[in-house]
């Protein structure tokens, strides 16, 4: 177990006051018994875990999320949600990670497998027969809403190809952009480098690999330690040189800000130095625009958009930049949905057991965007898991901010999630 | 951009929010977490009791505190005049039946109401949601107090014994819980959103006939649905054809939700930013030699950067030791966690406590805070504002125990509320 | 007035007393024990919680810490369930180098404590927030131990061998015949302190293991026996900091253990003579000087919530002995034969020693009795187990583990300690009880961060159903015949509490006749509250302060407790919850180092 990590969210499960907000308002205790609630099995349950203990008293934790409610409402600061994770992580120690746990939490390599031959990837993973074998056999629930490999090819291959088009400037900053980006959604990259290029500013693309969450949501934290180091090596003198790292998968920017260091105990000044050099993109072009400097020559866009805003952000902590921002495009009526989650959870709407459970928590979310009135033609969410959750809760497309905004600066085709220029 | 950042998202700075919204203001209200409307009856409560009359409670809250500018000057009801405080109400009054959640008081206007209590004592309020106006212990029709076998949150029978001898009918019933619910572990909060769904209210009506006597009324647990409240209540008192009310529980507080929800909800409507899970961890304020300094701006944590957060006007409505505020420590230093406003509280732990925990006089440690002037603005000794934008409500305040005389949300709604007005001028 | 007769009548139901009566009980003598509270009232129920390896004592002490490692040997096969093998390490901190540590080694060599050197790295896997700055650890078979559980399993073993337990029955004089010289003890006047019926029990021999009121009880037949009661202060903190008990190696001093109880880890001790065992204050000094010294052995410690502060008296018998120096009057059991010392017969003081050795000093003392009426009976107890051992060592996750295992979450009382509903309910049919506070004891109610402040008002409500539905008869006169009654070795597992199952104890004839006022819920809801509150107040800053907010708006906003009816009841057993215990607030230590 990775003890030494408990310093850093340990000692909240002291500022406990046992008031019940968080049961509250946890969206899975509410459809289900399974989980009795974050208060029950974080700061109370806590009290009775030990190091080398025998076996580990409780596993309804498992069935949190992480979600993150929890940590919002707390009046105290609890770190719930850490807390839980922690927890988790423990079981697996004692018990063994699943293989689907494993194959779940490495998503760069399959994304990388998949990328080979990604019509072939796709037919074999996305068959009923496929999907059926893979719930009997991993326990991957057979309706999740699994990714597709981009067939177009990886965003850094894409990279690399127009590579000569692209803008060079003295004002520069790093995109990170994650596993999904990378394999599944490379339009989103696309879109982004639009904006930033828009806006006046070359974009790095340095080697970078997966930041590692999915290792971390699943206790593999000695793999997940050589992901997180290895990200340092390779963006570190970025950090230093002052360039902003900045992402459009709230997950990742997340992980190497926060959860990384935090439950690999790793604060050293080099990892500090990434931490505070890394953004969220809507983050980053909140601040841009506080200071004058965010180009505002936008179309109109003439839509009603409902927008999630994805649990990462509740551990962000930031507000919510991006659903600022969208505010200020003319034409876009912004509906900020208020469900607590999408259910997805990052990898926990996949798994068998809380497939159900996730759809059940889901379906706030799914109601709010079917109330809402006017022509609704697709959903904003900034975490590529929340989006896949809302198309297959919805059944209708969703997109992330970026793409609104390059559609706005009238440089991306929303529709068909293409630049203007492809 | 915003005009107004709130800090803390209780009753009073929900409450100073909509005031300053109202009058066309920016408003963002970022608080840690969410407080202590979680934990109360839902009631609000505007004084009831007085130390120097421990033993009776406060029948007229408006009168007694007539005396207040003398007795207590610097209590927050005598800050404001008992005509502010309750022009405060009445636009609470007002303000809940526009979101869905009326409050009433009692028959006679100006009295306080007494209401059971989850123990079975008589509560004195001044203002309570609809759902718990029919427990007004004025009122001569006998009660039926009816729990749940399994809820581990309501005892019927201690209530009712309670209330016979305090002079007032009442006997206790029993249905089983899984009347209401299928689930194994039910707390309050999820019993009432169970009571959401058509065929629980059903079976529970249904039920209810089976039990009550002709004459009485029925007292339940406050778990009477979430947002189907009133419908439910309206059902239940067809179906059996008694009046019914709700009897608040110990914490999660439903009707403390409902109000909670209904007013984050409006305000949202009208513009205003509420975000939870912002904890502000400094701030910085120019300062000038003998004038009011002025706050620049507050900075919460975040998973990296602390996040700055500029405005013109800042509110303080973090709720003292109770709502995280204050912190303490072993040596008896009692520090405000934000602007470190100077407290009144005593910094010296043997004289923080009265023997008995339940003291009639209160614990001195929680009658402390901020001193502010009638402007709601923090004070130094000279009387003159600390900052010439920064303005303070609720819990925070010094010189009263909102808790030990039952002032909590009155004197949250009514200080938000002028805060409000005073700072959008 | 009722009379009963005996062979060996107990005065005490402290471990020592309730060792007495289970020796002797198990010899086959006719046993009555008396206490005047509940069980474990005095020190017994406020000591450290340690099973001593004697390691402490190795060096200053080495024939108190045989005793010591012998006993905890055999504690751990008798009382089994009542002890977590937490081990312990003593740890040298670079102030404490020197030649200390060596002879710490010697010394528990010499008497045969199992000790062996860990690496520091080692030691600091194991408990990571150990002070990194230590430089040697030794391990040795230190272990937590459970007072309450102790004193109830001990005492059902007492019963089931056919002695008589009877809690809430003070001794107000003992019965003495015969003139100056040859006076003889022949049993003792005692007062349920409830009812205030009184009992003349006749006993051939009268054992006082009263603890701090050793004095007292034997003044009552004209003996000095001067106990000066030496008093420790202890701390609780939220959670367990550590989970093996911590040791100093260095010489005994103040605050030097930190023992991991159940779900929280207490700091101790002091050592201030004080004049009377009631009231005891804490003093600020003290709570200072505990967080400093946690703090010295794990860093962060004085920024730990403190959950709770107690003190305890040790009885220590002062044997014509003047030197005001609390720690070095020696720790030795002191079996005092009034008949060679001052004449009187029928009458024994035990006192001193202990909790580790509670079963020795109860064998010195039954062997003596068995001397003086001129029988030979072995001493059975050291390889007797008690009635619970199977459940086997204590283990802290194990209420969790049984809630998760059964699916009790829906029957939590106590969420902060993991009391469920039927625990509740068994502890009032099983094991006779009046007050929430004996329920604390019994099944940890209230012993939690929150401190009573969700518990409180639901057990008391639910004492409240008992009682409406005649399935609670609190019943302390135990007279032969109430048969479910003391099952206590299975009341803090809630997968043995799955069904209310028990019969009621028989009703009590008194119960009947008048409701007793001690029973009122609304007398229970108060008194516990003010008895939760005296044990904070010493330790309240941060966040059990806002706790304490909370539970204050609960209690009085929400509830509006403070004025419910019968506010003038008050019970006699509860008397001391109001007793004055603000601190004197000197500023220098009083004790000795």
């Amino acid at each position: 177990m990775h003890t030494k990590s408990w310093h850093s969210v340990g000692p909240s499960l002291d500022e406990c006051i046992k008031c019940n907000v968080c049961t509250t308002y946890c969206p899975v205790a509410a459809v289900t018994d399974k989980f009795a609630g974050p208060k029950y099995s974080g700061p109370q349950a806590q009290r009775f875990r030990e190091i080398d203990q025998v076996q580990t008293p409780d596993h309804s934790v498992d069935y949190c999320s992480g979600c993150r409610v929890c940590n919002e409402v707390c009046p105290s600061g609890v770190k719930i949600a850490e807390l839980n994770a922690r927890a988790r992580a423990h079981i697996m120690a004692e018990e063994g990670i699943p293989l689907r746990n494993k194959m779940l939490g490495r998503n760069e390599t399959l994304g990388k497998l998949g990328s080979i031959v990604p019509p072939l990837a796709n037919f074999g993973l996305h068959n009923p027969i496929s999907r059926i074998v893979a719930e009997k056999v991993m326990g991957i629930a057979k309706d999740a809403p699994l990714p597709k490999w981009s067939t177009s090819g990886t965003f850094g291959s894409w990279m690399k190809k127009t590579a000569s088009q692209r803008l060079k400037s003295d004002k520069k900053v790093v995109y990170y952009h994650g596993c999904a980006t990378m394999y599944y959604e490379p339009f989103i990259g696309k879109a982004a480098v639009a904006v930033f290029e828009h806006n006046g500013f070359e974009v790095l693309v340095p080697p970078q690999n997966c930041c590692g969450l999915p290792l971390l949501s699943n206790g593999e934290f000695d793999e997940a330690e050589k992901y997180h180091q290895n990200n340092i090596n390779k963006l570190l003198v970025y950090a230093q040189a002052g360039l902003a790292i900045v992402g459009t998968s709230t997950s990742c920017t997340l992980t190497l800000k926060e959860e990384a260091p935090e439950l690999l105990d790793m604060d050293g000044e080099d990892s500090n130095a990434l931490k505070m050099a890394t953004w969220d993109i809507f983050e980053w072009l909140r601040e841009l625009h506080e200071s004058g400097d965010l180009k505002t020559d936008f179309v109109n866009m003439q839509m009603v958009l409902p927008y999630h805003a994805p649990c990462q952000y509740r551990a962000h902590r930031v507000g919510k930049p991006a659903l600022e921002l969208l505010t200020i495009i003319p034409g876009i009526d912004a509906r900020e949905s208020h469900a607590r989650c999408c259910g997805i959870a990052g990898t926990y709407g996949y798994k068998k057991e809380k497939y159900q459970i996730a759809m059940d928590v889901g379906q706030e979310l799914f109601d709010f965007v079917h109330e809402q009135e006017g022509d609704v033609t697709m959903t904003a969410c900034d975490s590529e898991t929340c989006r896949w959750q809302l198309e297959h809760g919805t059944d209708l497309p969703s997109r992330h901010p970026i793409e609104i905004l390059a559609a706005a600066y009238g440089l991306y085709d929303l529709e068909n999630r293409k630049l203007a220029s492809e | 951009m915003v005009d107004l950042i709130v800090i803390g998202a209780g009753l009073s700075g929900m409450m100073a929010a909509y005031t300053a919204a109202k009058a066309g203001l920016n408003v963002r209200v970022v608080a840690k977490g969410l407080g202590s409307i979680h934990w109360s009856a839902g009631t609000i409560d505007v004084l009831g009791y007085l130390p120097e009359a421990y033993e009776g409670s406060v029948k007229r809250p408006f009168e007694a505190m007539q005396s207040f500018p003398d007795t207590r000057p610097e209590h927050p009801y005598a800050l404001m005049g008992e005509e502010s405080v309750s022009q405060a109400l009445a636009t609470f009054v007002a303000l809940s039946k526009e979101i869905g959640v009326p409050y009433g008081g009692a028959n006679n206007p100006g009295d306080n109401l007494l209401l059971p209590s989850p123990a079975g004592a008589a509560r004195p309020t001044y203002l309570a949601p609809q759902a718990q106006l029919a427990g007004d212990l004025s009122r001569t029709e006998p009660m039926v107090i009816v729990g749940f076998k399994g809820m581990r949150d309501f005892f019927p029978e201690l209530i009712a014994e309670n209330l016979n001898k305090l002079g007032y009918k009442a006997r206790a019933a029993f249905l089983d819980v899984k009347l209401i619910s299928d689930q194994r572990d039910r707390n309050t909060v999820q019993l009432a959103h169970g009571l959401d769904q058509k065929e629980k209210r059903i079976a529970l009506a249904s039920a209810l006939k089976k039990i009550v006597q002709p004459g009485e009324r029925i007292g339940l647990p406050a778990i009477l649905g979430m947002s189907h409240h009133l419908t439910l209540l309206a059902e239940l008192e067809e179906a059996t054809n008694s009046p019914v009310f709700e009897i608040p529980t110990l914490p999660p507080s439903v009707p403390g939700v409902r109000l909670f929800t209904a007013l984050r909800e409006h305000i949202r409507g009208m513009g205003v930013r509420v975000e939870a899970g912002v904890e502000v961890i400094n701030s910085q304020a120019t300062t000038a030699n003998g004038s009011p300094g002025k706050v620049e701006w507050i900075e919460s944590e975040t998973s990296a950067r602390p996040w700055k957060q500029k405005a013109p006007k800042f509110l303080l409505a973090t709720g003292g030791i109770l709502g995280g505020g204050f912190d303490s420590n072993i040596e008896g230093r009692v520090w405000e966690k934000i602007f470190d406003l100077p407290l009144t509280v005593p910094q010296k732990r043997t004289e923080w406590f009265e023997a008995g925990f339940l003291s009639q006089n209160g614990h001195p440690v929680f009658n402390g805070g901020v001193t502010v002037n009638k402007d709601f603005q923090p004070i130094d000794s000279a009387g003159k504002p600390l900052f010439t934008n920064l303005w303070a409500t609720g819990n925070v305040l010094a010189q009263y125990d909102p808790i030990q005389e039952r002032s909590l949300e009155g004197t949250a709604v009514a200080t938000g509320i002028a805060a409000g007005m005073a700072l959008s001028q | 007035m009722h009379k009963l007769e005996t062979e060996v009548l107990v005065i005490g139901g402290g471990a020592t007393g309730t060792g007495v009566a289970w020796d002797a009980a198990l010899r086959g003598f006719k046993v009555i024990l008396v206490e005047r509270r509940d069980l474990t009232h005095g020190t017994s129920g406020r000591f450290h919680g340690l099973l001593h390896s004697g390691g402490r004592y190795a060096v200053k002490d080495p024939h108190g810490a045989s005793e010591c490692i012998a006993e905890n040997q055999i504690l751990r096969h008798t009382h089994t369930h009542c002890i977590e093998d937490t081990s312990g390490f003593f740890v040298v901190l670079p102030e404490d180098e020197g030649e200390f540590p060596d002879k710490f080694k010697a010394g528990c060599d010499a008497v045969g404590i199992p000790c062996a050197e860990i690496s520091v790295a080692e030691a600091l896997r194991r408990e990571p927030l150990l002070n990194p700055r230590t430089s040697r650890v030794f391990e040795v078979p230190d272990g937590s131990a459970d007072g309450f559980l102790t004193a109830h399993a001990t005492s059902q073993a007492a019963r089931n061998a056919g002695a008589q337990i009877l809690t809430y029955h003070e001794v107000v004089d003992l019965m003495v015949a015969g003139d100056e010289g040859e006076r003889n003890v022949t049993g003792a006047h005692v007062r349920n302190v409830v009812t205030g019926e009184d009992t003349e029990i006749h006993a051939d021999m009268v054992v006082n293991a009263a603890g701090a009121w050793t004095g007292k009880v034997a003044a009552m037949a004209g003996i000095e026996v001067t106990i000066m009661p030496s008093k420790g202060t202890m701390i609780a903190m939220n959670h367990r900091l550590v989970n093996t008990v911590i040791n100093r190696c260095k010489m005994p001093s103040d605050g030097d253990i930190i023992v991991p109880s159940h779900t929280v880890c207490i700091i101790g001790t002091t050592s201030v003579n004080v004049p009377e065992p009631e009231p005891l204050r804490i003093e600020p000094w003290e709570v200072r000087l505990m967080m400093e010294e946690g703090d010295k052995m794990v860093p962060g410690f004085a920024q730990a919530r403190v959950l709770r502060a107690w003190a305890g008296v040790r009885p220590l018998f002062q044997d014509n002995y003047d030197s005001g120096k609390g720690r070095d009057v020696t720790r030795k059991l002191a079996l005092l034969d009034h008949k060679e010392r001052e004449g009187v017969a029928g009458f024994l003081t035990i006192t001193g020693g202990k909790w580790t050795t509670f079963r020795l000093m109860a064998e010195a003392t039954v062997d003596n009795i068995c001397q003086q009426l001129g029988t030979e009976r072995a001493c059975t107890t050291a390889t007797t187990q008690v009635p619970g051992v199977e459940q086997g060592h204590y283990w802290v996750g194990h209420r969790l583990h049984d809630i998760e295992e059964k699916k009790l979450q829906g029957d939590i009382v106590c969420e902060c300690e993991l009391v469920t509903r039927t625990m509740i309910e068994n502890a009032a049919k099983r094991n006779p009880l009046l007050t929430l506070d004996d329920l604390r004891r019994d099944v940890r109610l209230g012993k939690g961060p929150c401190q009573g402040g969700f518990c409180t008002y639901r057990a008391a409500s639910i004492l409240h159903e008992m009682d409406k539905a005649g399935t609670w008869q609190a019943d302390m006169s135990d007279e032969a015949g109430s048969t479910a009654a003391w099952d206590v070795a299975y009341l803090q597992s809630p997968a043995h509490n799955l069904a209310s199952d028990a019969s009621p104890l028989s009703v009590s004839p008194q119960r009947e006749e008048k409701t007793l006022d001690a029973f009122n819920p609304n007398l229970l809801l108060r008194d516990f509250l003010q008895e939760r509150w005296k044990g904070v107040t010493p330790i309240l800053w941060g966040r059990q302060l806002k706790q304490e907010r909370l539970d204050e708006l609960i209690y009085m906003s929400l509830m509006n407790v403070d004025h419910l009816p019968d506010k003038e009841l008050s019970s006699p057993v509860t008397d001391f919850y109001n007793f004055d215990t603000t601190p004197n607030e000197k500023e220098e230590e009083v004790g000795n180092g």
